[in-house]
């Protein structure tokens, strides 16, 4: 079937060198337009963020629109950073004047994918869900089609260039993604992508050069299975380790690998949390996963894609399922077998993304601490390696995937609002805490129950890193301060704990 | 806004025109040109990343006095990385090659001689007075941009507190602000009062209308007497690090600080010094020598409130200074000793001495200093390497090695068959090799010579992967490597000049 569709449309392109080329272009886009009628929605976001810098506020509200393709009847998808702190979501469907409600049902910021639903009573007639398929052919011609805000269903064409692993914008981790190229028009987010006339993606970046990177259908396919097959979405394999190109002759004869053994690359780290977390070493020499050789750039030859990246054969996978791995180790072969795991946010030491809820803090006579988060650092600037505070990022670069049981996360103080009792203390900020009251502290939750400790002391003491001095909080007269604080500042609640 | 101080050198290619101004003769003086000169000096620094190599030549002007015992005092920017000086004096045409005798970077003075005797005919040394009154009138002379003869301009004394020089661009000593017009070329130049210097010129605020600044003749006198022994030494620090957070009844309270003592807390004392050993974290500093301390870090000097620092400015290295300081409520006292407490990674810019460095493998090793930071240019602390950044800011509380005397770093790799993939590991800091651990240029330089057979494995802080090289193959390429990017040599462990 999609042979015979390129076909067809090979040979529409062969007759538009000798006839009238605007018209037949515009009949062949707008009948293929017209199929997309039903399948794709328009949704405009209400965005509503939390300011990091003082966390009890919100930013300004904002409004944007993307595009979202029919799964189901009533349900659609797009791309998980569009929904990324919503307030408020409403579809529009073509033909259709009115707004109909949405709601997100699945957001994973680590594939980059959301589900929403849409009110069944509300929309006059039923969606008509596509399927999609793995579907891959590089150099093709692409149509690619959306409904605007103002109900206009528009189409354009591109080429689909390659395919590659690439950074995902709401997560840590590298996803693979289709990149499309010399499109005909600006492309943009959520934007239904068909091979012929089967749906192969859908935008989630598009650039200034008329390029764009999809969500590739195999990655759709296997987000909604895993909805479908059970309510408790486990989300993706992320990566457990870091490792290194193995192309220096030197380094490969140091760990003993003989001359012949071509490929492998070089495990530099292994982190607590991840696949592989548990069963990699650092100094293994990875040399296959899941039955594919991995050459020393760490790549291996996908029988449909080529040339990617190994991270693809683990963020492929759902987690739950067993990656075998074949690895050199300690100038031997071994055989592994690691579970794909993903990695919520949260369970970083520096989380990534702390989407769609309030950040933690809590504020104290004025003293206000907060959990280190990749979010707050980004306060400082988006080079957070040049501009955020070099002892905080440190933990964001060096540690974040390794919590461990007595410190699963950060705590600093942020600054001081000044009060009659921080009196010399109001230069305070960008502090680490070490202890509270003599305990380690974690969250705002560990700060409140560090705070009922020594309950006969007449001060809370804070001590920090880095020859910070220490904190004295007095505890008379404290809440009178937290009423001051609350009142001169504006501030209505003075804490917010994830626990 | 970002307000940055700058010293005040010129080139001598910039356009004169002419705007002098009269002297107030009871301020200023009746004949400066037998006491101001003209100081030209052709500089050359090194590269800090291929550290054998020097930078362009640069010509320079500033302004010098002469001071008693035919010497001219001037600024050390004046004549930093001088590979020759000359002099000239107002009204006559011969200009005089002139020599360094004393260079005081820290505190931007540097005495100067002329050996040909004549020069000094018909000078007037000037003599050093003490600090002027804030809101007095002072008069400073030089050979600012705008004009081939001295210029005279007249201002006020703004204010007089700790101040950062700007030539090393660290650390700070006391500093005269005033609003008398100061501007590239004035550099060395005497300010005046009833005939006597009461500063030197030294450095502008950018970004602002006539605000200058002075070294002032307690900083001046400082150097001097520094010099009398036929050395220079500097200027020196305690070793602690204070918080001037006593105004909070509750640190107070929870210190035991009686009620009638001020003083700045504890919180760390920098490794190797007197103090290491004596002061804990949250002692409580209330006096130093004869100067009570006040809870802002403060001190009463010359009538001022100075902060802490002019104390011990007013020491010289060796010397020793008397602490009270309160421990939980218990009174107790001990001696500092004044000593040049450098960080591991130095944060002060370097001057007149070569680099030093190992090239073996054709990697280059430095050590990280500021000024091998600045060479990512001028936005150099955004676009340095996260782990140099990370190590500049926190090197006091990061280093727990005793033994450590700098961060050695891999600057550059000269290509050759044996460094093939080694170029990823340039800029960054070595942490061990063959699982030494290297703490000095001397150790990378031990550890490359005495391993002859298998690999060196090089392993870098705050990176996973090591670096592996042939050591064999390295100490043979070591010489066609060295011929061929004309290294003059594999080491200079020494600071040359």
């Amino acid at each position: 079937m999609r042979e015979r569709t390129q076909q067809l449309i090979l040979l529409i392109s062969m007759a538009l060198a000798c006839t009238a080329q605007g018209a037949h272009v515009e009949s062949v886009q707008t009948s293929q337009t017209e199929i997309m009628k039903d399948s794709v929605v328009c949704l405009v976001i209400s965005a509503y963020r939390y300011n990091v810098a003082e966390p009890w506020k919100h930013r300004s509200l904002s409004d944007q629109w993307a595009c979202a393709v029919a799964v189901g009847p009533y349900q659609v998808i797009t791309t998980a950073q569009s929904l990324a702190n919503h307030s408020f979501v409403k579809a529009l469907r073509h033909g259709q004047a009115e707004f109909v409600s949405a709601t997100p049902k699945v957001l994973d910021y680590a594939s980059g994918l959301s589900l929403l639903e849409l009110d069944p009573n509300e929309l006059r007639e039923p969606l008509k869900p596509l399927r999609f398929a793995k579907t891959y052919a590089q150099g093709e011609a692409v149509t690619f089609h959306w409904l605007s805000p103002s109900n206009g269903l528009n189409s354009g064409q591109a080429y689909l260039d390659r395919a590659r692993v690439q950074g995902v914008r709401t997560s840590f981790g590298r996803r693979l993604r289709y990149v499309i190229a010399n499109a005909s028009r600006k492309m943009g987010i959520g934007e239904l992508y068909r091979l012929g006339s089967t749906p192969i993606g859908i935008g989630c970046w598009a650039g200034d050069n008329r390029e764009a990177d999809l969500i590739p259908s195999e990655t759709i396919a296997r987000f909604l299975e895993a909805i479908t097959a059970d309510d408790t979405y486990q989300g993706f394999g992320e990566i457990g380790f870091a490792s290194s190109e193995l192309r220096d002759p030197a380094m490969r004869s140091f760990l003993q690998m003989p001359g012949a053994m071509r490929g492998g690359v070089y495990v530099a780290n292994v982190y607590k949390l991840g696949t592989g977390a548990d069963s990699l070493l650092k100094g293994d020499v990875i040399l296959d996963i899941d039955g594919h050789t991995i050459d020393s750039y760490g790549r291996y030859t996908d029988p449909i894609y080529g040339p990617l990246s190994m991270q693809h054969l683990i963020t492929r996978k759902g987690a739950g399922q067993e990656i075998p791995f074949g690895l050199w180790r300690k100038g031997k072969h071994v055989k592994i077998s690691a579970t794909a795991t993903s990695i919520k946010s949260s369970e970083m030491l520096v989380p990534f993304q702390e989407y769609d809820r309030q950040p933690e803090y809590i504020i104290m006579g004025g003293f206000i601490f907060q959990k280190l988060t990749r979010e707050y650092l980004l306060e400082f600037g988006k080079n957070l390696a040049g501009q955020a505070p070099s002892h905080l990022y440190h933990y964001y670069r060096d540690l974040a995937f390794k919590p461990t049981d007595e410190r699963p996360s950060i705590m600093v103080l942020s600054h001081v609002l000044p009060t009659p009792m921080n009196l010399g203390y109001t230069g305070l900020a960008e502090l680490v805490v070490d202890t509270f009251n003599g305990q380690a502290v974690a969250s705002v939750a560990d700060i409140v129950k560090a705070s009922q400790l020594r309950p006969n002391a007449a001060q809370h003491v804070v001590e920090f890193e880095m020859d910070a001095p220490t904190l004295v909080i007095p505890r008379k007269n404290l809440a009178q301060i937290d009423a001051f604080v609350s009142q001169n500042y504006g501030i209505e609640k003075l804490s917010n704990s994830h626990e | 806004m970002s307000i940055r101080k700058w010293v005040i050198g010129v080139t001598v290619i910039l356009a004169a025109t002419w705007h002098v101004r009269t002297a107030d003769a009871a301020a200023g003086l009746a004949s400066p040109e037998k006491s101001v000169v003209l100081i030209r000096s052709v500089k050359q620094s090194f590269n800090r990343r291929t550290p054998w190599k020097t930078r362009a030549m640069q010509q320079t002007s500033g302004s010098g006095v002469i001071i008693p015992g035919n010497l001219i005092l001037t600024n050390a920017h004046n004549v930093s990385d001088c590979r020759y000086l000359e002099l000239r004096k107002e009204n006559l045409a011969q200009r005089y090659a002139a020599r360094v005798l004393f260079v005081g970077h820290d505190c931007d003075l540097a005495v100067l001689t002329v050996d040909d005797p004549s020069f000094f005919t018909d000078t007037i040394a000037m003599e050093l007075a003490g600090l002027p009154k804030v809101n007095s009138t002072v008069s400073t002379y030089g050979f600012p941009i705008g004009g081939r003869r001295i210029s005279v301009t007249e201002g006020v004394v703004s204010r007089i507190e700790m101040d950062t020089y700007a030539h090393i661009a660290s650390g700070g000593h006391l500093a005269i602000q005033t609003d008398a017009a100061i501007n590239p070329g004035n550099s060395g130049g005497p300010a005046i009062q009833n005939g006597q210097i009461v500063g030197i010129a030294f450095q502008g605020l950018q970004e602002a209308e006539n605000i200058g600044y002075l070294i002032p003749t307690t900083v001046v006198r400082h150097f001097l007497d520094d010099i009398a022994d036929g050395n220079y030494d500097g200027f020196g620090s305690m070793g602690v690090f204070l918080f001037s957070g006593l105004h909070n009844p509750s640190l107070r309270d929870y210190l035991a600080v009686p009620a009638h003592e001020d003083g700045v807390v504890v919180t760390g004392t920098m490794m190797h010094s007197s103090l290491e050993s004596v002061l804990q974290v949250n002692d409580v500093l209330t006096q130093i020598d004869d100067y009570n301390v006040d809870n802002d870090g403060t001190v009463r000097m010359h009538g001022l409130r100075l902060n802490i620092s002019a104390a011990v400015d007013a020491r010289q290295i060796g010397d020793t200074m008397q602490l009270i300081f309160y421990r939980q409520g218990k009174r107790m006292s001990a001696s500092a000793t004044i000593a040049s407490h450098r960080p591991v990674l130095e944060r002060a810019r370097q001057y007149d001495k070569a680099p030093r460095y190992v090239c073996f493998a054709g990697l280059v090793f430095v050590a990280a200093t500021r000024d091998f930071l600045m060479t990512w240019g001028p936005k150099w602390p955004e676009k340095i390497p996260f782990y140099l950044r990370y190590l500049y800011a926190h090197s006091n509380q990061l280093n727990t090695d005793r033994e450590r005397k700098e961060y050695v770093v891999l600057s550059a790799v000269m290509p050759d068959e044996v460094n093939t993939y080694a170029r990823e590991f340039t800029q960054l800091v070595v942490e061990t090799v063959n699982g030494k651990k290297i703490r000095c240029l001397e150790d990378i330089h031990g550890e490359f010579t005495r391993s002859t057979e298998g690999y060196l494995e090089i392993r870098f802080m705050g990176h996973d992967r090591p670096l592996l090289i042939n050591a064999n193959m390295a100490h043979r390429r070591q010489a066609s490597i060295l011929q061929r990017y004309n290294i003059p040599a594999g080491t200079r462990l020494e600071e040359g000049s």
